[in-house]
């Protein structure tokens, strides 16, 4: 609930840095919602001055897969040909890389579910899905868990398409561990109350209190507990310790961020998935939070497409019905045609939003995912991903055919973009020199 | 690294002495692996559709030791005279007749080795047999917590604050499990959830008082901002409603130190107990239940607790309280006093509706997408009478005492206009009316709407969805998952290769690697070929061959039809050949397994979690009572409350526990009555959540 507030909201800054002005009352400063290994990823920075800005990671995903022939281009190198799906990336061409090749092998272990639940949970944390969910933290968790301590929010979690056959592997991108899904915020003005909704102070305070005694009664209740019991008590503790950090600290002054119209359709999805991009890179900037998610459209997602003209069937079954035919194809063609024009929306935005000498994009990471590559057969051996921005060093401005896992990719980001010292991430063997 | 949790299995076992002929690990090293990939385990287990053999196999998870034992075991199952003559090997290489085909190849190296195990077992001393292992494991503890799901919630928040908004429609969504959404095992709360109780308990704390105490939740007029004893009144009296049972010293003062300070803060009463009220309801000791506790004098609340949130998905009410209060639910007759009472009420109504619509899964028969050229009449609005349809047959057979069984038999249903002209019938005076049907083949929950749509595609019709339907939810057997990587489309029809679904899935059952599951659901589907994707009866398959897009002008659409065959039968049901929902309604109505299944299922939701071997009694007991009542659901549901109260501990009755399952003079569940009751209970399993298995 936003209340009327001491602070404007609609104050400029010039410039972000330590020096934001912020008016706290018992809380912790800014400096340290900083990074302090921060100032060594100033890759590309170029000024010399060593950057205070911290690299993001966001893990971005649509369902289904992909049609292969209008999506992976046939030449590799620099000088590759954009295809139709590919095309929106035209004036981004040197910030994104396009790899393929890469397999999921976890996805093919034997195991409960479907091929949907489990190319899904090998995708996101390289292990089996365990019938309930995935089989371990997903990537952007592992990273958010080295990383995301200091950060207002660990981590954010946000989704556009509610379309969905309704499982938890489905729905969820972002895994805290085995068998618990962080399921991401679905409404543009939530998502705004969340990240940049000002408080005042005494309700902040008030807030406080109650959380205080909260803790105190789960505290008091763990000690009667025996050990599932207490993890499931821990659990909500973690919970609450997250809401009250994002409660009680205050956004910093900030450039303008437009409270999204709480009239208009909430079912237009184009219109969404721009508020939430929005809002994310708003996120980033703002350091609210270094990594986040974003699902487009869920696990075998069955988002109906009205402004392509597509409402008969529903994403999933124009992925297996009649794919042969031209029409089929073509269909197929626009609807992954539109998500790579949201990703593209978003690397624009990323790109306009300045960061010292250089822009947010680049002190990011993007992952584009799929569960699939090839939609129809749930083709899990040689998947399709797109890596996005100029953090750590990343390789950009080229489409490479790759041997190795998904598991190696996400293994070499971590480590080698955001120093997370893994020993290892399931399903990875070897860094990818490629790639960073 | 991070670690991912793993289950750990606690092993209590004894080594059976083998005489080290073939050393002491040959079993688990050298002939499981064969029957591992001979994939025995997935129908033979305790939850699969050879549950009633005698083989039945240990977990994915189960150790060595175990393994060994269970190869040991096997010493019962082999005829001792002639071992090469037994059905261990006899089956599986599909020399006699074997329901799931052939596994191991006759004269192969594999069979060679399952050979050399089963003519040294009839060696082993018959000591070492009598101490044959049955490789118990403990199971993953369990936890006893269980989290209010988002219904209990809503009504509860209704029930203490009279409010009428279900604020849980907001929270994320709850997933299925087992079937059901409730199960414990999956109830985590992540920050998204933590963060949705805490606007939520602020805005219905603040609702509460907005215009005054218009829900009397302050049990006296307090003469200021200070007064002390209308305040320590309302705590006390708030919070062992909210908390379900009375505060702790320690939990008194905490929340009397946060009304002092905010109602100081503020200068008035009712902000105090605004902050108390918002505090409490993201307490944990709100959001979970606990199911037990080491007070002696919280047992009975405990027990309340357990009964309301059972009977009516609610808090328990002043009565309740009241006889917890003076530790008057600790017998079984208590027990069973009190739930007749609170099955008269209302509230138990929303109760058997949360129940029925989880377990015939309305959600997926709302949610459903039909191709709109085909089935122009199918809308929410039809959906939502389709599911009501199933929900007062349901409520129907309950609580005006008929036989339970009538569920797949009834030879009418409650139908408004729009379903009656799905079924060719004439419009009921009155929406929702009772309706005769004529002869014919519709008859029970399988000739409803919902059933029917719920299990059909798009376009068409699923036999293989209808057949595994059948299976979960009303044999609670499980069928395994299709092989990764498999292409389960179905060949495309086309206007030159017109073709039944029979003639499609063809392929499922002529191949080895698809017909050894597929034989147990495909031929339950065909018998309902002539109920089309919407649950419309049809006498022959009318297939639509649209023009593509831009050719609308020169062609119209084709129509071609094909005659229907809907013999089918249930694989592992003796005499269950049928040829439509009527009869196979009839054969499901006498089936034990499908008695039973009822039973597990009510248990399952009422748990919130799975069966376990420990739950044996509790089950055949409830079983008994459900059948000597002539299928009464409300005496089923009578006597799961009984040992579900009253079990000390949450992994349900011991010996002693189902000891108060019967009053004198009632049957007992004797241990030769297991006999009658051969399908054995499941162990906790792998999820197989099928509801997308369309891929």
């Amino acid at each position: 609930m936003a209340v009327k507030t001491i602070l404007s909201r609609r104050t400029f800054l010039r410039g972000l840095g330590a020096s934001g002005a912020m008016v706290c009352v018992g809380l912790p400063p800014l400096e340290a919602m900083f990074n302090s290994s921060g100032t060594a990823y100033a890759a590309t920075n170029g000024t010399g001055r060593g950057s205070p800005f911290e690299s993001r990671f966001l893990l971005w995903f649509n369902g289904n897969g992909i049609p292969e022939k209008y999506w992976i281009p046939t030449e590799t190198g620099s000088n590759y040909t954009l295809t139709p799906c590919l095309s929106p990336l035209a004036p981004f061409r040197n910030d994104v890389h396009v790899i393929t090749g890469l397999d999921n092998p976890a996805a093919r272990k034997p195991g409960p579910g479907n091929d949907h639940h489990r190319s899904m949970s090998a995708l996101v944390s390289g292990t089996s899905f365990t019938g309930q969910g995935a089989g371990c933290a997903s990537i952007d968790e592992v990273i958010a868990q080295k990383i995301g301590g200091d950060s207002r929010f660990r981590s954010l979690q946000i989704g556009v398409c509610q379309e969905s056959f309704g499982e938890s592997i489905q729905r969820n991108l972002s895994w805290a561990g085995r068998d618990r899904p962080l399921p991401p915020e679905m409404i543009p003005h939530k998502l705004f109350n969340r990240v940049f909704g000002t408080k005042d102070v005494d309700w902040v305070t008030r807030k406080r209190s109650i959380l205080d005694a909260v803790r105190e009664d789960a505290a008091a209740l763990k000690t009667k507990l025996g050990k599932p019991d207490q993890q499931r008590v821990e659990e909500y503790l973690g919970s609450v310790r997250d809401l009250e950090r994002a409660i009680t600290s205050l956004p910093p002054e900030y450039s303008k961020v437009e409270e999204p119209d709480l009239s208009g359709d909430l079912k237009d999805w184009p219109r969404i998935a721009k508020l939430q991009t929005d809002l994310l890179v708003h996120a980033f900037a703002a350091r609210q939070t270094q990594v986040a998610s974003y699902m487009l459209s869920k696990c075998q997602g069955l988002s109906r497409f009205p402004w392509l003209g597509y409402t008969a069937l529903r994403h999933h079954d124009y992925t297996h019905e009649n794919v042969e035919t031209p029409q089929g194809m073509r269909i197929l063609r626009d609807i992954c045609k539109w998500h790579v024009e949201e990703f593209a929306y978003l690397l624009a935005k990323l790109k306009s939003i300045p960061e010292g000498e250089a822009t947010l994009l680049d002190h990011t990471c993007v992952l584009f995912i799929h569960e699939h590559a090839e939609a129809n057969s749930h083709k899990n051996n040689g998947l399709a991903v797109i890596a996005a921005g100029h953090s750590g060093g990343l390789k950009t401005g080229m489409h490479t055919k790759m041997t190795g896992t998904i598991g190696d990719l996400y293994w070499t980001i971590a480590d080698e973009i955001f120093q997370s010292r893994l020993s290892g991430f399931p399903t990875a063997d070897r860094k990818l020199s490629a790639v960073v | 690294m991070l670690s991912c949790q793993r289950p750990i299995l606690a092993v209590a076992l004894a080594l059976a002495l083998i005489e080290p002929a073939l050393g002491q690990d040959f079993f688990s090293k050298n002939v499981y692996p064969i029957l591992q990939k001979a994939g025995c385990r997935s129908c033979h287990a305790e939850d699969g559709v050879a549950s009633a053999t005698r083989l039945h196999f240990p977990p994915d998870s189960a150790s060595n030791q175990e393994i060994e034992a269970f190869g040991t075991s096997l010493a019962s199952l082999v005829d001792h005279e002639n071992p090469e003559l037994s059905l261990l090997i006899r089956k599986p290489t599909n020399r006699v007749a074997h329901t799931g085909g052939e596994r191991i190849a006759p004269g192969s190296e594999d069979e060679n080795l399952l050979l050399r195990w089963l003519r040294q077992l009839p060696k082993l001393v018959p000591e070492t047999l009598a101490s044959k292992l049955s490789g118990r494991s403990a199971h993953k503890e369990i936890g006893t917590m269980r989290r209010l799901t988002h219904s209990q919630y809503n009504n509860t928040v209704r029930d203490l604050l009279g409010d009428q908004t279900r604020p849980a429609s907001q929270f994320p969504q709850e997933d299925f499990v087992h079937g059901f959404k409730n199960q414990s095992e999956v109830q985590s709360i992540p920050p998204l959830l933590a963060e949705a109780y805490s606007a939520v308990a602020e805005r219905l704390a603040r609702n509460a008082f907005r215009r005054g105490d218009t829900h009397n939740l302050i049990p006296c007029r307090p003469a200021s901002w200070r007064d002390a004893a209308c305040r320590d009144k309302f705590i006390r009296q708030f919070g062992r409603r909210t908390f379900r049972r009375p505060l702790t010293q320690d939990e008194q003062s905490r929340y009397v130190q946060l009304f002092a300070r905010e109602a100081k803060h503020s200068g008035k009463f009712l902000t105090g107990a605004q902050m108390v009220v918002e505090a409490m309801l993201q307490s944990p000791n709100f959001l979970f239940r606990m199911e037990e506790d080491s007070r002696p004098e919280w047992t009975s609340y405990i027990v309340a607790s357990r009964l309301s949130y059972f009977l009516w998905d609610t808090m328990p009410d002043e009565r309740l309280f009241q006889l917890a209060a003076a530790g008057a639910l600790g017998s079984p007759d208590e027990v069973e006093q009190a739930a007749r009472l609170m099955l008269k009420d209302p509230r138990a109504q929303q109760a058997l509706d949360e129940f029925v619509s989880q377990w015939l899964r309305f959600d997926r028969a709302l949610n459903t997408v039909k191709d709109r050229r085909l089935f122009p009449q199918f809308n929410p609005g039809l959906a939502a009478a389709m599911t009501e349809e199933t929900r007062r047959l349901v409520a129907h057979l309950v609580w005006d005492r008929k036989d339970f069984r009538e569920l797949f038999t009834a030879e009418y249903s409650f139908l408004n206009s729009d379903l009656a002209s799905l079924y060719h019938l004439p419009a009921p005076n009155e929406e929702f009316e009772r309706v005769q049907f004529p002869a014919g083949d519709r008859a029970g929950i399988l000739g409803h709407a919902s059933f029917l749509t719920l299990t059909s595609k798009p376009e068409e019709t699923s036999p293989t969805e209808r057949g595994l339907f059948i299976r979960e939810h009303f044999l609670c057997q499980r069928v395994p998952p299709p092989p990764p990587g498999v292409n389960s489309n179905l060949p495309p029809l086309s206007e030159d290769k017109p073709r039944t679904n029979r003639q499609r899935l063809e392929i499922h059952l002529s191949s080895e690697s698809c017909s050894g599951c597929h034989r147990l659901v495909d031929p339950i589907g065909f018998g309902f070929e002539k109920f089309d994707a919407i649950g419309q009866r049809r006498e022959t398959l009318a297939l639509t061959f649209f023009p593509a897009r831009g050719d609308e002008e020169k062609r119209k659409p084709t129509k071609v039809e094909l005659e229907l065959d809907t013999n089918a039968n249930i694989q592992g049901i003796s005499d269950s050949e049928f040829s439509s929902p009527k009869e196979l309604g009839a054969i499901l109505a006498k089936n034990r397994e499908c008695q039973m299944c009822v039973v597990r299922q009510l248990f399952r939701f009422a748990q919130g979690r799975t069966e376990m071997p420990e739950d044996r009694p509790v089950l055949e007991g409830a079983f008994q009572t459900f059948e000597d009542s002539q299928f009464q659901f409300q005496e089923l549901m009578i006597i799961l409350a009984k040992s579900m109260a009253l079990s000390s501990d949450a992994r349900s009755a011991s010996a002693e526990g189902s000891g108060f399952l019967f009053r004198k003079g009632e049957r007992k569940v004797a241990k030769s009555d297991t006999k009658r009751h051969p399908q054995s209970l499941a162990m906790p399993v792998s999820v197989d959540t099928r509801q997308s298995f369309r891929r």
